[in-house]
This record gives C-alpha cells, structure tokens and sequence, in this order.
C-alpha cells in the first residue's frame, strides 16, 4: 500500500538537514507521498528504510521510456483504474509491423507512412508512434537488414520482435542505441535477454503463459537488471487479453502485486480482430500495440479515440477567446456567440463550414464551460458579452448589430439586448440546425 | 497460480427484457435480455450477466438521417417495414429501433401515420422493437398513446424520456405495458434524479432502460464514456438508483466533420469505422444496447462484441 506523509516522516531521521534540497524532514515527506521526489534523496536513510519507502511511493505502473529524440514516447506512470477517478497519463504507442520476411521497397514505404501521417485536431498532433520488426525466419542477418532498411528511412521508436537472443542482438547491432523496446524474455532464456537490454540499455518486454508466472519473470529480470519492463498479454482471445490487462492494473494499482506494476503490450494480430484489438487496448490498459498498418479509414477513428479517452477529463479543453472566421466574412455576415469550451468551438465551427455561410464566431470566456453550465454558473452574462463585443472591435468588423446567441443563452437574450444595444438573435440548442437557422433567419 | 481480477462488487445491473412472444400476448419471434452483470463489462471468465446486444437504428423520413447511411441504403430506406424487413434478413440485429423522425418535422400533422408505421414494421419484423417518439409537448401525448397502442402487447422500449418531457411517454409505458428510455445530458447525477422522478410516478424501476447521451466521438464522447463507467461502477457499488442498464447510440459520430466530409468512395467505410469506434468502447463501458445506422458496422460490432465475450469454457 502506498504511504502517507506522517508515516514516511516516522521513517526520516529528522535531522532537517536541507542535504536533500527539501526545507524540513516533513516537507520531504510530503513531496515523497505524492512522489514528486525519491528516496534516494536523502543522504541519511539506510538502506532497508531506503528500500520500503523506494517500493511504496514509486508511481504503482513504472514508466517507460521508448526510442529517442523527437518521436520517442513514454508509457505507464499510471495511477487509476478509471480515468474519471484522476486521468490517463501517458498515451499507447501504436507500433505498426514490418517482417524481415518483406523486400527493402516495401519496409521502406511502411515506415515513411508511418513516419508521414499526420492528423491536426483542437490544436493538437495525432501520430502514429513506431515499427514492430518482426524475425520471421529466424535469421540474424535478415533482422539485421530489415532494421537497418527501417534505419534509413525514419528515425522513429521501434520494438525488436524476435525470441532468439542470436536474432536479437543482430537487431540491436544496428539500432541498440536508439532505446527500442527487446521483445521477449520468456523463462527459457531472459538471462540472455537481460544481458542484452542491461549491454545495449534498452527496455524489455516479457512474456509467460499466465499472470503468476509472468510476475515471477518480472522479478527474475529486476534481479538481472533488466528494471524496464512492459508485460506482454497477448492472446488470441480478446477476451483473454481484456481480463489479463485488467487484473493486471488492479494488481498494480492496489500494489498488491509490485511485480506486475509495469506498462502492458498487446499484440493485435493474435486476435484476428484489428480494429476491435485496437479499441480494447486503448480503453484497457494497454501501452504498446502492435499492429498491421492500419486502413486509413480506422486510423482517424483509432487517434481520435485514442486522444478522447486520454484527455484529462477535470480539464476542459479551452479556445482562446476572440473573433473566429469561417470562410471569407463580409461585413454583412452573421456573427455567432458562443463559449471557449473547445468542443463547442469545434462543433459549432465544423456545422458552419458545413453550412456554406462565411460567418464570424464570437468566442467569449467562460473558463471552459460549455454553455448550458455557463449560463447556469453565471459565467455567461450580458456584461461578458458587452465586453467582448468592445475588447474584439466587433462593431468595426459588421456593418449590422444582430448578434446570433445559442439556443441553450435564450434566457439572457433581452439582458444581452439591454446591455449591448445589439439585437440578439436565439440561434438552435443544437449547432447541428445552424444551417436551417441561417437559411431562414439570415436570408 | 492464474490472477484473478479483484472484484468487491455487490451489486447487480437490473434484468430487462424487451419484446413478447405469442405466449406473452405479443408477436415477436423472440425476446432479448439485458442486463444482469455483476462486474465490469466483459469481465469474468465466463463474464457475469447477459451480453450487449445490438440495435439498428432506421426512421420513417429519412430526410432527416445521415447523407452516408442514406447513400448506401438508396431506396431502401423509403418504407420504414421494408427496410426493417430487409435489414433483420440481412444484417441480423439483435433489435430494430424506429425513429419517428417524421414528427420532428416542423408542420407535423398526420398522427395517424404513427400507428400505420409502427404497425408495418410490427408486420415486417419479428425482432423486438425499440421506438422514439417526438419530441414537441404539442405532439407527445397523441403521438405516444398511438405507439402504446400499436405495440399494446409487444413491451415495446420507447423513447426518449428527458427531465422536463418524460410524462407522456411514462404514462405510455404504464399504460400499455411497455419499457422506456431514460436521457440525461451525460451527468450522473441528473441521471439518478431522473430515474426517481420516473418512480414516483408510479414507473417500476425493472421498466427503464438509461441513455447517458453519447457524445460524438471526438467531440465528447470521453465523456459519455466516462459517464458510463460512473453509471456502472455505481450500480456494482449497489446505488439502486442507477441499477438499470444503459442505452448508446452512434448517430452523433456520424455527424462529425471527418465522416460528413469523406470522400464518397470512402465514405462507407469511414462511416463503419466511426460507429464501431464509438460503440465498441460503449459496450466495453458498460452499455447493454448498442445502436447504430450503417447496416455494415453491425458484423464488426458483432464480432468485436463476440470476442470480447467468448472464453474458454465459458461458451459465447
């Protein structure tokens, strides 16, 4: 179980000697509850003090960290079973596959797909995370070929997927320094898997047959210095691989079982169900998926998922208040108020465009409230509308003073009329009608 | 030694069942049951309780449905029976849900309509049925007493009650022996409180069935989302107030930008792809009814559904 401030502070020598940069003895506590600083810190524990406390305020899900530079990710870090009860911290990465069994053509244009597909949404990058290699033909010097035919194209994280230390070592000749992820130590052979991820400092993922096994197996490797671990649950069974992730993060969480506190990694092949494997994986605890290249189609779909479930939900995300065109606004357009609760701002936006009228979008702040929470709070009011109207130069923009306020603000649209001087138009509850609105409102 | 996920739930989502055979005094070939769980979805070797069913989505003016689903469909979706018809015999759904989206038209005048439509699908399918009504205070209570009264028999899930209009279809339900179909704007507690208004109008809990309202995927559906597992983890934590089990629909992501503006060699299988992404975590939130409107998107739900229950021993 984790500790609570009072009962590390029990364990400190309370000398307040400042030696860990921490003011008191009590403070370092309290930074170490909420593992903002390690034990290791302090100069005057001894080593079984240092030791519990190590393994009760490290984070329940070690992260991990894989490839290097700009496209490198980082996984587990994770303290929640649901997102709602705090958040889900770091993202999977989707690792898409390539065979040593393919010709350098082929691998090349997989990888520079991969490397190239961009998706922009509220602001944000959605990309597709690495390459899988995968040993096929059990083969060093064809593994060896395919990671160096990778190499040339991208510099992007990838998972070395081949059992055979001899084939493994080959991939890691070629792209060891570069953090990939070693796949996987089983009991038959991770003392020469450990070495390898201990020589060439990269992280390895493990398997076992079941739950128990693979805890034991986390241990064995921990012990041989392998320390970054990711718990590879792959089954054929989507049924298998749900329940598995789940005990697993109950496991960790709780820390009733340490051993299975690392990030988990899900092969999606195995299930011969790709898009509903990648579902489960993003929504169940899963760090790294591996893949086939992914339709276009289900690829949106996937990195949209992917970024809602993984969004902080006590933080709306935010627009920064102003005026927004859509289109090419004339001074006779329609102006829209609304709210800087991003979702509003993009859906509004995105039935606009649809709409076919260039208009203007007024976007107040409401501290990321949408508008039936903000009108409800108070956040919205005439005043703020009075404001904002002032502080965008709005009247210099229009030749008219009609304002189109959401359905859900019809409340406050005589106090806004009062207020501003503008005529207020209710516009529809839902952004969806905007285009019938306009037609017969605005025509 | 194989782990076991730790589980200290005690409660139980409600058993609903919809539909009624000749022996219960209705006409549908079969019934479905919902519910039941005693754990997080799909959880548990076998998992507790009975699996997410299906539902497709088709309405009586498709006017107002989505341009890809209507596109695909062509003539098809002109009459409502037909197009239950065909879709039970093609894409086996679990249930068929008409919408009357003919009466969210402006200048509704033609009531009668409601009966001879609910009537034709009645005839055309034999799948149990789930209706949405109207949705104008001018229109609920003639609108609703003809959908009771077509499907008198039938236990009918109607829709969709919100705080605020949820009379005439509660005093349906009691009426005429049918379920219903409780909304709240993606709020667990607005959910709780419109669940004990429901009963202290005299409506049994065992007769709602709840819609967290779903979000669009990628304009909210974390929400929804979260909502749901709220919703569930509550009832599991024994809340008997939010013990019913949960409706989701899929008819927002196919509004949104990505799947409205594909191009049209892409757009079936844009569209698939969005319902399946929104409902496929609906189910593994804790839905018990999965709706969608792409006829296509129900084998890979299916599938997915399929799998994600399966297990060793524990049969499908």
């Amino acid at each position: 179980m984790a500790l609570k401030a009072l009962d590390i502070y029990k364990l400190l020598p309370k000398k307040n000697c400042k030696e860990c940069g921490e003011p008191t003895c009590l403070t370092f506590a309290m930074k170490l509850a909420s593992g903002k600083v390690k034990a290791e810190d302090c100069p005057h524990l001894d080593e079984k003090v240092r030791e519990l406390l190590g393994a009760s305020t490290r984070p329940p899900v070690q992260k991990v960290k894989i490839g290097v530079g700009e496209r490198s990710f980082t996984v587990g870090g994770e303290i929640v079973l649901f997102r709602h009860e705090k958040a889900f911290f770091h993202e999977p990465g989707i690792m898409t596959v390539v065979s040593d069994k393919m010709d350098a053509d082929t691998i090349q244009e997989i990888v520079a797909d991969v490397r190239d597909h961009l998706m922009v949404r509220i602001g944000l990058d959605l990309r597709m995370n690495g390459i899988a290699v995968c040993s096929e033909g059990g083969s060093p010097s064809a593994f060896g070929k395919a990671v160096e035919a990778v190499e040339a194209v991208a510099d992007l994280p990838e998972v070395l997927m081949a059992e055979d230390p001899a084939v493994q070592e080959a991939g890691l000749a070629v792209c060891g320094n570069f953090r990939p992820l070693i796949h996987a130590a089983s009991h038959d052979q991770y003392r020469e898997m450990c070495a390898l991820a201990v020589k060439y400092g990269c992280p390895l993922a493990i398997r076992a047959p079941d739950l128990g096994s693979l805890a034991r197996l986390s241990g064995l490797c921990a012990a041989g210095g392998a320390s970054h671990l990711v718990l590879d649950l792959t089954s054929a069974s989507l049924h298998e691989v749900l329940n598995s992730a789940t005990a697993v993060r109950q496991h960790a969480i709780s820390r009733t079982t340490p051993a299975l506190g690392y990030p988990i990694f899900i092969d999606t092949r195995a299930t011969g169900l790709p898009d509903a494997a990648l579902i489960c994986g993003v929504l169940k605890y899963g760090s790294v998926l591996v893949a086939d290249a992914v339709p276009k189609e289900s690829r949106k779909a996937f990195l949209v998922l992917r970024q809602n479930i993984y969004t902080d939900p006590q933080k709306p995300i935010q627009i920064t208040p102003g005026i927004y065109r859509v289109g090419n606004p004339g001074p006779g357009a329609p102006i829209f108020l609304t709210v800087n609760f991003s979702l509003t701002y993009f859906t509004l936006q995105g039935y606009l465009e649809a709409s076919g009228f260039d208009s203007l979008m007024l976007i107040v702040d409401t501290e990321g409230l949408s508008v039936l929470t903000a009108v409800a709070a108070g956040k919205l009011s005439e005043t703020l509308v009075r404001d904002s109207l002032k502080q965008f130069g709005v009247p210099d923009l229009v030749s008219h003073k009609t304002l189109i306020i959401p359905g859900y603000a019809a409340p406050l649209s005589g106090r806004i009329e009062d207020e501003t001087g503008w005529k207020v138009l209710v516009g529809p509850r839902d952004a969806a009608d905007v285009a019938e609105f306009l037609e017969k409102e605005w025509t | 030694m194989t782990m076991q996920t730790l589980a200290d739930w005690i409660g139980e989502v409600r058993s609903v069942t919809i539909g009624a055979t000749r022996a219960d005094g209705g006409t549908r070939t079969g019934t479905v049951t919902v519910g039941g769980e005693r754990d997080l979805s799909f959880v548990g070797t076998p998992p507790t309780g009975h699996r997410p069913l299906i539902a497709y989505e088709i309405c009586d003016d498709r006017s107002l449905w989505p341009a890809p689903v209507n596109r695909f469909l062509g003539d098809r979706s002109s009459d409502p029976g037909e197009w239950a018809r065909w879709a039970g015999q093609e894409y086996a759904p679990d249930l068929i849900r008409l919408f009357l989206t003919s009466t969210r038209k402006r200048g509704f005048s033609d009531p009668a309509s409601v009966t001879s439509t609910v009537e034709s699908v009645l005839q055309a399918t034999g799948l149990p049925l789930i209706i949405e009504g109207s949705n104008d205070p001018a229109l609920d209570s003639e609108v609703f007493r003809r959908i009771g009264e077509a499907g008198e028999g039938e236990r009918l899930l109607i829709g969709t009650a919100e705080a605020g209009h949820y009379r005439s279809i509660a005093a349906t339900a009691m009426a005429f022996g049918h379920l219903m179909i409780a909304q709240s704007p993606i709020d667990i507690n607005l959910a709780k409180q419109l669940n004990i208004l429901l009963r202290e109008i005299g409506l049994s809990y065992d007769r709602i069935v709840i819609d967290p309202y779903t979000g669009a995927l990628g304009y909210g559906f974390e929400y929804s989302y979260s909502v749901m597992e709220r919703i569930r983890t509550s009832a599991l934590k024994g809340d008997d107030d939010l013990t019913m089990p949960m409706i989701c629909s899929a008819a927002d992501s196919l509004t949104v930008k990505e799947v409205r503006e594909a191009d049209p060699s892409e757009s079936d299988r844009i569209s698939v792809s969005w319902e399946l992404y929104a409902m496929l975590p609906a189910a593994i939130a804790g839905a018990s009814i999965v709706c969608v409107r792409h006829p296509s998107t129900i084998a890979q739900l299916r599938a997915g559904i399929g799998a994600l229950w399966s297990s060793p021993g524990g049969g499908a």
